[in-house]
């Protein structure tokens, strides 16, 4: 089942990317937990409703790591959702390949989800206006990660997503994003980021 | 769109000072910093002094970042004039090659500095630099490796290499990276906890038993660091949990675990109330922290831990 981003999740992961462009970020989707699947369902994509901003910096320490997705599956499980994906966004520009952090992440998310899927963001076509989606999306296939063709299908309303990201980010909302670092250096950060979440609402 | 000046209603005093306060603490806000890096250069230029060239240099490494290369062009333009030989100007003029990705001429820039002055860290660190802009990691770290075996006091480097490290998983030299910054710096937690993580990273019964050492060193020398404190509970817990243990150490674990457990929760709660008196004061968080400075956080909320004959 490949999955779809919702404006939230699509536009909080380039607040993220946008919050620090000098470094590598990543983060966490979650869908909402569907009852029994029915086994002609494999067609129908997961939708993933939002996203929860990780790390900023250095992605490759584990320990912290384990504590995110800990206390996110706990969140998760209070709000009916389940954690389906991993996005990340390299240091580089130029470079937007997975790399063994997203697919240990992965490989951990796929425990819990089979249809875990990593999304990469492209920093070259990284604009205000956000023409075009710029995420990649990898599903794992035969042990290894391939990539598919990202089309306005990937969203649940490609113009909607489009139009708030590039609003938020002209206002300039991802200095008000917060991610799990954010709360480890203060804990009364909320990583749910309820504020930028009401912006989003407001702009649907 | 309002200037800076208006929108927060300071003078340009303030603005140097915010300027000079970003600087001394090395914050990467460039955004913010050419916002009012901008509006003083072009408004109150005269008022500066002397100060204006650092300013200059300032915004223009901000600009880059900012990809503002027209403002960082100005105040390259004007450092030019003023310090026409300088080899700190040249590697500004580096840099801004750098962000325009024109690296076979800033490496030339560099290049030229150190022809005439071989001892100049600056120029050499921008090399290395351009290494990892390229995704030249391995070649990087060597070049980076060989600077330090000169500038053995360079702490700035020391970190870079281990974050080099850690990004290519080799987080045993990562780790002997960090010990070299510990050494220096005994009293700095941040170092304790880098190194801790990447103990914890590398695994292994060992590495977690250290790493769960470096965690409570790290408390102890800054009671209010959360990483620390959740990596202790994670050390602990996984040590606890390793059928590998003798029963002394996994019942020794379990006991640090939960004072580390507890001590969370009521970090949790403390912030959950706090939390709730800022949604009371109708959602406007910045300002209703404004008015909860915290002052149970200053008495230290985290307890120093059961008095103990062994560290944890």
């Amino acid at each position: 089942m490949p999955i779809q981003l919702t404006s939230q999740a699509y536009c909080k992961m380039l607040l993220h990317a946008a919050k620090y462009p000098h470094c590598a970020v990543n983060g966490l989707l979650v869908a909402e937990k569907t009852k029994e699947k029915k086994k002609d369902s494999h067609s129908e994509p997961v939708l993933c409703v939002d996203c929860v901003p990780l790390f900023h910096g250095t992605l490759a320490l584990a320990p912290m790591l384990e504590v995110a997705l800990t206390l996110i599956d706990t969140w998760c499980k209070e709000n009916n959702y389940i954690i389906a994906g991993y996005y990340q966004a390299n240091e580089r520009t130029k470079d937007s390949r997975p790399n063994q952090v997203a697919e240990k992440v992965a490989a951990r998310i796929s425990e819990n989800f089979s249809d875990a899927a990593i999304v990469m963001v492209d920093n070259s076509r990284l604009t205000m206006s956000c023409f075009e989606p710029i995420v990649v999306i990898y599903d794992h296939h035969e042990n290894k990660w391939k990539s598919r063709d990202v089309t306005s299908d990937c969203f649940e309303d490609w113009s909607e997503a489009q139009k708030i990201t590039s609003a938020l980010l002209e206002g300039r909302s991802y200095e008000n994003l917060i991610d799990f670092d954010n709360h480890l250096d203060d804990l009364r950060n909320d990583w749910t980021n309820p504020v930028i979440n009401k912006s989003v609402l407001d702009l649907c | 769109m309002a200037s800076v000046s208006e929108m927060y209603d300071v003078g340009w005093e303030e603005m140097r000072d915010k300027l000079r306060k970003w600087r001394e603490e090395n914050c990467r806000n460039s955004e913010q910093i050419v916002d009012v890096g901008e509006e003083l250069i072009s408004e109150h230029a005269s008022k500066l002094g002397d100060d204006i060239w650092i300013i200059y240099e300032q915004v223009m490494i901000a600009a880059l970042d900012c990809s503002r290369d027209d403002l960082a062009l100005t105040c390259l333009q004007e450092l030019e004039k003023q310090f026409s030989d300088s080899h700190r100007v040249k590697r500004l003029s580096g840099m801004r090659l750098e962000a325009l990705e024109r690296y076979d001429e800033a490496n030339k820039d560099y290049d030229a500095i150190l022809q005439d002055d071989p001892t100049n860290t600056a120029a050499r660190k921008r090399k290395i630099s351009i290494l990892k802009a390229q995704g030249k990691s391995a070649e990087a770290i060597r070049e980076l490796n060989e600077y330090l075996e000169q500038f053995v006091g360079d702490q700035e480097a020391w970190h870079e290499l281990s974050e080099l490290y850690i990004n290519e998983h080799d987080y045993g030299k990562a780790a002997f990276c960090l010990e070299e910054l510990m050494m220096t710096n005994p009293h700095n937690h941040l170092y304790c906890e880098q190194y801790a993580e990447v103990k914890y990273t590398q695994g292994g019964l060992e590495n977690l038993e250290l790493s769960r050492k470096y965690f409570a060193q790290a408390l102890r020398l800054n009671n209010r660091n959360m990483r620390a404190l959740f990596g202790l509970y994670m050390s602990a817990s996984h040590i606890a949990a390793s059928p590998k243990v003798s029963a002394k150490v996994k019942k020794d674990n379990m006991k640090y675990a939960a004072w580390a457990a507890t001590q969370i929760n009521r970090a949790y709660k403390y912030t959950d109330t706090l939390k709730r008196h800022i949604v009371h004061l109708g959602g406007h968080a910045e300002a209703a922290m404004k008015q909860y400075p915290l002052p149970v956080f200053d008495s230290g909320w985290l307890v120093a831990g059961p008095r103990r004959t062994n560290a944890p």
